[in-house]
């Protein structure tokens, strides 16, 4: 294909010169073509299943429902402009959702990481034995669905149940970890258990990227195991971190999974206990526009959110 | 059907064996479609959002009542279900009637996923010809022009009188109209631990002022008299029935909320005052794994439920074989004999069926039939709606778990005292979620039933608002 066209360009080029460019860009084009291609598999689930709902999710947060006729009479979507988010945004349930996340991520996320790093250090040290068989005992959690992970939590902290209560109820008293006060953290619990492993493998995984040259000088400098976990590992895997609180952060504000299957065994769940569960008990009760809106202003939230992390940490990188 | 939210009650009744594990699953598979659904519902509504929904096929739905024929000819039928057993009691139907074929879809419960599934389906034009609607949602699927009036198809005018007055009420919709027919309900009555009630020498309360006094007196023992489910808002629905509130007005042009009724006061204070005094058990969620060990174990005594709930305690609290038995409901005036309704479901027409006579016609059959009635208790534990249903053998002998007692002699008693002007909201999904959430502060002591009232009432306003519809100040 390419060679005739090539030759048709050639030959029209000896005459005039703005023909012939005109002549040759099909050519090329088609030369060019192979990486739209190789873009394809990506581009189209990513317009289709990404971008699409995404902008449909903010066109239909635009709208609001109208009736006429009487309670069962017609009804129809208008142009509201930005009053559902005018009620996103005075919504007592959601503002209590949005605190809550936030809260159980400030507390969450830093023991989360904090473990994921130690448990990383640990099996990157020079002393570590069965290396192999840690690193898959402490991701094995992650590989269990979300569903199953909580109900096994769920009858693990459930009063009448769970043999650790009854346990702890025989040595002195336990405490009511479906309460009202304890059961977020209970939650925060199921979380850290099942995603500690996943950051620790990123963090291990930059651990191992790190050049040998590094530790050999340091060891040369005097410094132990500790000294060079501090003062040279954590520092070089800092974007290994900065990357995984991302990740935790995003996680943290869709808390979802957790709420709704204790839901089904304690008295302390509410329909909007996160805002990932008031947008889906909204939509659920036929409200989708304000449905659409709580979800866009949450994604809005991640985004400032994870991106500000970025840039706080970009920034601070570069003072140093 | 059956059990209000949950519903997965029958699925209890016909696996004895494996009730934890059938809930569970149906649970689960709850939560994994529900990203899918989601996902759906956006993809769905995309053409249909801004115009043909209410407009185009609301006017179908609400003036074409009077025609109703049949189309004749080899007709086929879509019916979506979750009550077990139902596709035998169809291949019954199908054998009789070659020309009007029905096929079964077996769904998870309504508030499970499926209704939401039928709001998709409606709106992308793919929806059944039938579907099962609880009473307290029929008016959501009005609202988004689901239902089809059927009261001009032949056989449904007539059939009134054979089914329990409040369920053919209810399937009115507040309207002339008739949009569905009633199949099973759920009155209610007080199953009671015969033999904690004995060995304490505390009588069998007759009124709520006695229940509390029994309440106090177990509570000596250790044992609380029952629990306050916090997410079935709809069993307080039922004790706010039996009161004789009166929670909404949908007859006017504008809807009358009145949650904060004094009757539906006069409940909320009650509980409170059991819940202030330790007396019910606030940390048990209904029909969960942890009450029913506690129902093993003797720590709750009673559980004020519906007809259906007599194989819920069967199935999960086996170690108490014979030492239930069941009473009327509490009364708030000694003597009288008002009884409440928690649950129970109908068979309706979706407004998108091209076979409104046709499916009209299997939909009264399913609820009328005795072979149809007898089957669908049998296999889904249905109590039917349908007054000739009461008196099927298997709901006029002794329960062998409730030591040979004739407990649906009860329910049936209970059936005809329930109130029948009782009219559920127009968003009733919303309104028993808004509830839900107030128990909780309740039962935390952050809050009190009566705030809880008062909550849900102005949440309610505003989400009918939300919905276009006009609410009286």
């Amino acid at each position: 294909m390419s060679t005739p066209s090539a030759t048709d360009a050639i030959e029209t080029g000896s005459g005039d010169r703005t023909p012939a460019r005109l002549e040759t860009d099909p050519g090329k084009a088609r030369q060019r073509r192979p990486w739209l291609w190789f873009l394809l598999p990506f581009l189209v689930p990513f317009v289709l299943f990404y971008l699409l709902p995404i902008g449909y999710a903010v066109y239909q947060s635009l709208f609001k429902i109208q009736r006429t006729g009487g309670l069962f009479g017609k009804s129809e979507q208008v142009f509201a402009g930005f009053a559902q988010y005018a009620d996103v945004f005075a919504d007592e349930t959601f503002r209590q959702g949005v605190l809550r996340v936030l809260l159980f991520g400030i507390v969450q996320v830093p023991v989360m990481l904090g473990l994921a790093l130690l448990t990383a250090l640990l099996l990157d040290s020079a002393v570590a034995r069965l290396k192999r068989f840690f690193r898959i005992a402490f991701f094995v959690p992650y590989g269990i669905p979300g569903v199953i992970a909580a109900l096994m939590w769920a009858f693990l902290y459930s009063p009448q149940l769970s043999p650790i209560v009854s346990l702890l109820n025989d040595v002195g008293t336990a405490p009511d970890f479906l309460g009202s006060s304890l059961i977020l953290w209970s939650m925060a619990n199921v979380t850290t258990w099942t995603y500690t492993g996943y950051n620790m493998l990123i963090i291990f995984a930059a651990l191992q990227a790190l050049p040998q040259e590094i530790f050999e000088a340091s060891r040369i400098d005097g410094a132990g195991g500790v000294r060079t976990a501090v003062s040279i590992k954590i520092p070089l895997v800092f974007p290994a971190l900065v990357l995984t609180t991302v990740f935790s952060i995003i996680g943290t504000l869709q808390l979802f999974t957790e709420p709704v299957v204790f839901q089904t065994i304690s008295t302390n769940v509410t329909s909007g206990y996160t805002p990932n569960m008031q947008a889906y008990a909204v939509a659920a009760s036929n409200n989708y526009s304000f449905s659409a809106a709580l979800s866009v202003v949450l994604a809005v939230a991640t985004f400032i959110l994870s991106f500000g992390f970025l840039r706080f940490t970009q920034r601070r990188g570069e003072a140093l | 059907m059956i059990h209000p939210r949950r519903g997965p009650s029958p699925a209890q009744q016909v696996t004895p064996s494996t009730p934890r594990g059938r809930r569970r699953v149906v649970r689960l598979a709850a939560l994994l479609v529900a990203p899918a659904m989601l996902a759906a519902a956006c993809s769905s509504s995309s053409g249909s959002d801004s115009g043909s929904t209410g407009a185009g096929a609301g006017a179908g739905g609400q003036t074409s009542a009077a025609a109703c024929a049949p189309t004749g000819g080899k007709v086929s039928l879509q019916f979506w279900t979750w009550v077990p057993g139902m596709d035998a009691v169809v291949a019954k139907w199908n054998a009789k009637n070659p020309d009007i074929q029905v096929a079964v879809k077996n769904t998870p419960a309504g508030n499970a996923g499926t209704y939401q599934n039928m709001f998709n389906s409606l709106k992308a034009g793919t929806a059944p010809d039938l579907g099962q609607v609880e009473y307290d949602t029929l008016s959501s699927f009005r609202l988004q022009d689901g239902l089809k009036d059927i009261s001009g198809c032949p056989g449904v005018s007539d059939a009134k009188a054979n089914f329990v007055d409040w369920s053919w009420a209810q399937a009115q919709v507040g309207g002339p109209g008739v949009y569905a027919i009633p199949q099973d309900t759920g009155p209610m009555a007080l199953f009671y631990r015969k033999d904690i009630f004995e060995a304490n020498g505390i009588s069998v309360p007759t009124t709520w002022d006695e229940y509390a006094a029994a309440a106090a007196k177990l509570k000596a023992k250790g044992i609380a008299i029952t629990h306050f489910p916090q997410q079935d808002a709809n069993w307080f629905d039922g004790l706010l029935w039996q009161a004789g509130a009166k929670l909404f007005d949908t007859s006017g042009d504008q809807v009358k909320v009145s949650l904060t009724d004094a009757k539906a006061k006069q409940v909320a204070d009650y509980w409170q005052k059991l819940i202030d005094g330790k007396l019910v058990a606030t940390n048990l969620q209904g029909f969960s794994p942890d009450l029913y060990k506690a129902w093993n174990e003797g720590k709750v005594a009673t559980w004020i439920s519906a007809a259906w709930g007599y194989s819920t305690i069967r199935d999960n609290a086996k170690a108490t074989a014979g030492k239930w038995a069941v009473a009327p409901m509490p009364q708030w005036s000694a003597g009288s004999k008002a009884a409440g309704n928690w649950g129970g479901s109908t068979t309706a027409v979706l407004s998108s069926s091209k076979h409104p006579a046709e499916a009209a016609k299997f939909a009264l059959w399913l609820n009328s039939d005795p072979e149809a009635l007898a089957l669908a208790n049998e296999k889904g534990g249905l109590y039917p709606a349908n007054k000739a249903g009461l008196e099927l053998p298997a709901l006029t002998k002794g329960v062998d778990f409730y030591g040979g007692q004739k407990v649906f002699d009860v329910f049936k008693e209970a059936s005809g005292n329930v109130d029948t002007n009782f009219t559920w909201g127009p968003i009733m999904t919303d309104t028993n979620r808004f509830l839900s959430d107030g128990f909780t502060k309740a039962l935390n002591g952050q809050g009190t039933l009566g705030q809880t009232l008062d909550t849900a009432q102005t949440q309610t306003v505003s989400a009918l608002k939300s919905q276009g519809i006009n609410v009286a100040p």
